[in-house]
């Protein structure tokens, strides 16, 4: 009898007791309990303060049902995890993801479908969570558990990850949607501000993903939302998607377009520190790989708190390599053991050498306008956010 | 809240700009020499800047400056550069460090000797892995740029010069624009050979229409040269001492062979090609005058030297482009080739009125075959070839060996000339030496060995008789090179299968040699373009399955069917770069669909937007005839009005309520 009535009273009187408790529970459970009792909800809200590290849910082997694995994925593990997403960046491929397209007539039922995938996946996240999500050739991911797991490249087949950024102190993480307006022929320069690129001077890591970019006229536009950025100290990553699925932010929703346009993620704050290097046409083997990452080793990112972007071109991968595949990847993992690297591959790629710290920027300054739009190649960008303690191993 | 509390309230206000801004300012003193009290000496170079500034960026000046408090000069030990330096200062004044390849290590290492603060090691680093990657990958990439750019100025060029004489000699079908086509390209390189030998008999002839085509005739070689220069320097060498060989034999045209032998040295650009086609041109007028002028032996000897010098430079290109066989034999080429040249012009001389004759007849026979295929021609002259095969045989086998036997050649020589004089001597039509002389060719290109020597024979004859000559070619030329053109064209896959194998003296023909190096030189081309499809599909056939399977697969399929199968590493890549190449195919042709669909769209929108405003014309019309018949219906009711109501006054009232009422209703 006496232990009946002291769980309850240790349970509904003790914050500390309860704290402890409770932090073993994942987010869900963890909000589900909070609705329990005032002193359970407090806790919970301290909790879920602490939980500042990002989190992942990656989805690489084709599942049975008729839907994307990365949604059954998802479901399932957003279950699990131990934070409470306000952004999120999902990257699926795009062949299974959206069916297959064979001829013209199935193309309406196709769009239908990938409409469908994404919005499951959106019904699936936080109300308020703002969404971004792409669709790509081929995806690179790290599988669950460990931060230490080795990143798999799937050039072809079912895969998606979805990347989970929680409220981070000191970090602002935002979505943006540029897009070509066909009526004003102008890059309107506003749009940045609207878009938080302008008079942001935490602005540090902005990762571009354009759409479209096929269509003519592209290039140019890209130039014009590039190259204002490329004037900061800020560093861009990213590639060209097959399309973007979903996207919903604080201004409201946006809707994919005809017309060509960026959508991407802006990342401020002053303790951010990110590298970022671009391994060439000339990067062909093992070697030239390793060096690429041995310049990005040097470039003394801290390891925990970091997530690794990979963007690399849909003729490289295993084929470019002599068949050695998964090869850039591992010669990530080789140097940063714990660092789990995200990305695609994609129909062009945008990034340079460059490190921007908070100390120091290094940066390439040649006469000529750098060119950021690249081919062939492979973007490899780390992005570090802030020290903050991590809490989930 | 008490006053004195109140009072004691403190604001902070802080500048972020004020730091930028005093550096700025120290910046600006530093460059106009304001203030600097320190003068500082890296190898012999003078710095000025401000103690204070040093001291603060670097543990090194902050001790020196306070060891030597009155002296205005430091010397900085030679473990500082003035190249690792400079970037230093300038980084202590700007908070910009510029680095470059050059002198990031040096940069480095002159930052930790001086202690400079802020400045992070990982940064030079990150710099040293990327220029040590850069080197590392630099001897191959550039290189190979190198080529393939060079590769493509020359076609370009020889494309233009090939369009510029299309326009001028009227040769349209022969030299197609895109000879980067590996067919076409084939096709320009049996062809070209035919065309250079066109041209050289145009030389003498007409000197404005050789002075086109000869261009083209040249550009091929060089770039054929190139491409030897590019893929075998031994070959180079091996040509240039033939052409020096070719130097010393015919003094005549030293200065074009000398010439020659620079641009080949010098990677033969091709501005040069046309200085030495212009050169060449212009040392050929020379000749032509001089024997115009007197036709004395030696002059003509000369001139006959001249024109082989060029005809062996031909030779050396086709000695030149076997980068897979042996260098040797083709090396020699040139030089019994003069020998033989060098005998016929004596033979010539010995012969004068002979050959004038034979010429003719030659003409004549050829011409006989003029309007009727090339197989006629080959039979017509395969007779007279068949005689003299072996005699020229001879000819050559001794040549090789030493100019001691040369008069025995010119003993066989001559009665092969006779033979083809006597069987000859019935033909009596008259063309001119030239197209005899191309039809040879282009027979000999077809059927290899001795016609060349035919050819040159006729070639060089004419001289004696120079008006005749001019006068023929001149009306006969153009049209009969691209005849003989487009045969050449026509006729080179017999050439490259049949006529070749079975040529005994195939190795030997110099024309020969460069078709089938033609070919070699396709494989050897290959890894660049299109070419690239002609490997795979070759590869394609040795291995076990086909390519359409490799595509199809899905990818964990292709993986296990790739260690189903035991493979080399070349089949693996093959297969590799199949389903590469296809799976780029589909990503496009998927990019073509969707635009394709796009314009679709676009299209059925404008169809539709374009019947709608049909249907609105329509209606306005409608609407407008209505109207039409409204108003006058309305007039006519306006006039009944009238004559029911006579007063004017009124008739005007009533109009006025009736368009109101017609309106209303």
């Amino acid at each position: 009898m006496e232990t009946d009535t002291q769980g309850p009273f240790v349970l509904s009187n003790l914050a500390e007791v309860v704290e402890r408790v409770l932090s073993f529970l994942p987010t869900k459970a963890l909000l589900r309990a909070a609705c329990v009792c005032r002193l359970w909800r407090e806790c919970a809200r301290r909790i879920l303060r602490t939980q500042q590290s990002v989190a992942w849910v990656s989805a690489l082997e084709p599942g049975p049902s008729d839907t994307h694995s990365l949604v059954r994925t998802l479901a399932e593990e957003l279950e699990k995890v131990h934070v409470l997403p306000q952004t999120v960046l999902y990257i699926a491929d795009a062949e299974t993801f959206s069916g297959h397209e064979d001829c013209h007539g199935q193309k309406k039922a196709r769009k239908r479908n990938s409409k469908e995938t994404a919005i499951s996946l959106e019904k699936l996240l936080p109300k308020r969570c703002q969404v971004l999500g792409l669709v790509t050739p081929g995806i690179v991911a790290t599988p669950m558990g460990s931060r230490g797991n080795r990143p798999q490249e799937i050039e072809d087949g079912e895969a998606g990850f979805a990347l989970l950024f929680p409220k981070i102190d000191g970090v602002k993480i935002h979505t943006f949607h540029l897009f070509k307006d066909l009526k004003n022929k102008v890059f309107d320069e506003s749009k940045f501000a609207e878009a938080g690129l302008k008079n942001n001077p935490d602005l540090r890591v902005v990762l571009l993903f354009g759409y479209n970019s096929w269509r003519t006229g592209a290039t140019r536009f890209l130039h014009q939302v590039i190259n204002p950025l490329n004037e900061k100290s800020i560093i861009l990553a990213g590639g060209h998607v097959e399309n973007f699925t979903s996207l919903t932010s604080e201004n409201g929703n946006n809707q994919p377009g005809d017309s060509c346009g960026v959508v991407g993620l802006a990342f401020s704050g002053p303790q951010i520190q990110s590298a970022t290097v671009l391994l060439d046409q000339d990067v062909v083997d093992e070697r030239t790989a390793e060096a690429a990452m041995q310049r990005l080793k040097a470039a003394n990112i801290p390891e925990h708190n970091t997530i690794g972007f990979m963007f690399a071109c849909v003729g490289r991968g295993y084929q470019h390599y002599k068949t050695k595949r998964n090869l850039e990847a591992d010669a990530f993992r080789k140097f940063f053991p714990s660092i789990p690297l995200f990305g695609f591959f994609g129909h062009g790629e945008i990034g340079c050498d460059r490190i921007v710290t908070g100390n120091f920027i290094l940066r390439e300054c040649n006469d000529v306008k750098d060119n950021l739009l690249h081919g062939y190649t492979t973007v490899m960008t780390l992005i570090h956010l802030g020290s903050a303690k991590p809490n989930q191993v | 809240m008490s006053l004195s509390e109140k009072n004691s309230v403190v604001f902070a206000y802080e500048s972020s700009v004020h730091s930028t801004n005093v550096l700025l300012g120290l910046n600006g003193q530093r460059k106009q020499d304001i203030l600097c009290d320190v003068t500082i000496l890296v190898e012999d170079q003078r710095f000025r800047a401000h103690r204070a500034v040093l001291a603060a960026c670097s543990s090194y000046f902050l001790s020196r400056i306070g060891q030597l408090d009155a002296d205005l000069i430091i010397t900085l030990p030679e473990e500082v550069t003035l190249k690792g330096f400079g970037p230093l200062l300038e980084f202590a004044y700007t908070a910009k460090l510029i680095l470059n390849k050059d002198n990031v290590s040096e940069v480095c290492k002159c930052a930790e000797f001086l202690g400079v603060h802020n400045i992070e090691e990982s940064c030079f680093q990150f710099l040293k892995f990327k220029f040590l990657d850069c080197k590392s990958g630099q001897p191959e990439c550039p290189r190979r740029q190198c080529c393939s750019s060079r590769c493509q100025k020359t076609d370009d060029k020889i494309n233009q010069v090939d369009e510029g004489d299309l326009g001028d000699g009227g040769e349209e079908d022969v030299q197609t624009p895109d000879s980067q086509l590996h067919k076409d390209g084939e096709n320009a390189k049996v062809s070209s050979p035919a065309f250079q030998d066109t041209s050289q008999t145009c030389d003498p002839a007409c000197l404005e229409k050789s002075n086109v085509s000869d261009l083209p005739s040249l550009c091929p070689k060089y770039r054929k040269f190139q491409k030897a220069f590019g893929s075998d320097r031994v070959q180079t060498t091996e040509l240039s001492s033939s052409i020096t060989e070719v130097q010393v034999m015919s003094a005549a045209s030293i200065h074009e062979s000398k010439s020659f032998d620079n641009n080949a040295t010098q990677k033969a650009q091709e501005c040069e090609i046309m200085q030495l086609a212009a050169k060449y041109e212009e040392a050929q007028v020379e000749m032509e005058e001089g024997e115009e002028e007197a036709a004395k032996e030696e002059e003509m000897k000369s001139d006959l030297v001249s024109q082989s010098v060029s005809y062996p430079v031909e030779k050396m290109d086709a000695a030149a482009f076997p980068q897979h066989s042996s260098v040797a034999p083709h090396g020699l080429h040139p030089v019994p080739f003069l020998h033989v040249y060098e005998q016929y012009d004596d033979l010539n001389f010995s012969g004068i009125q002979n050959s004038t004759v034979i010429a003719e007849k030659a003409v004549a026979g050829t011409g006989v075959g003029y309007d009727k295929p090339i197989e006629n021609k080959n039979s017509d002259l395969l007779l007279k070839s068949d005689l003299c095969s072996t005699e020229s045989m001879n000819i050559r086998t001794t040549s090789d060996r030493s100019s001691v036997e040369r008069e025995v050649a010119e003993h066989l020589a001559k009665g092969f000339w006779s033979n083809v004089y006597s069987t000859e001597t019935a033909c009596q039509m008259h063309l001119s030496p030239a197209t005899a002389k191309e039809y040879s060719e282009s027979i000999y290109s077809g059927k290899k060995t001795e016609c060349p020597w035919l050819g040159i024979r006729i070639s060089d004859s004419p001289e004696p008789s120079p008006q005749r000559t001019f006068t023929t070619l001149n009306s006969v030329n153009c049209p009969f090179i691209s005849t003989l053109n487009t045969e050449g064209c026509s006729n080179s896959s017999e050439i490259s299968s049949g006529d070749y194998i079975q040529g005994q003296q195939a190795e030997q023909c110099p024309f020969t040699c460069e078709i089938s190096l033609g070919e070699e030189s396709e494989t050897d081309t290959e890894g660049e373009s299109e070419s690239c499809s002609a490997k795979e599909q070759e590869c394609e056939v040795k291995l076990p399955f086909n390519a359409q399977r490799i595509i199809s697969l899905s990818r964990n399929d292709f993986q296990s069917f790739l260690k189903m199968h035991k493979l080399t590493p070349e089949q693996l890549d093959c297969i590799h770069d199949i389903r590469r190449r296809s799976k780029n195919r589909i990503a496009a042709q998927r990019c073509r669909k969707r635009k394709l669909d796009c314009i679709q769209n676009l299209e059925s929108e404008i169809e539709k937007l374009q019947n709608e405003k049909e249907n609105l014309l329509k209606e306005r019309d409608r609407i407008l005839s209505t109207l039409g018949e409204t108003k006058q219906n309305l007039t006519g009711l306006c006039q009944q009005v009238c004559y029911m109501f006579d007063s004017p006054t009124l008739r005007w009232q009533h109009t006025t309520a009736d368009c109101h009422r017609c309106s209303q209703v």
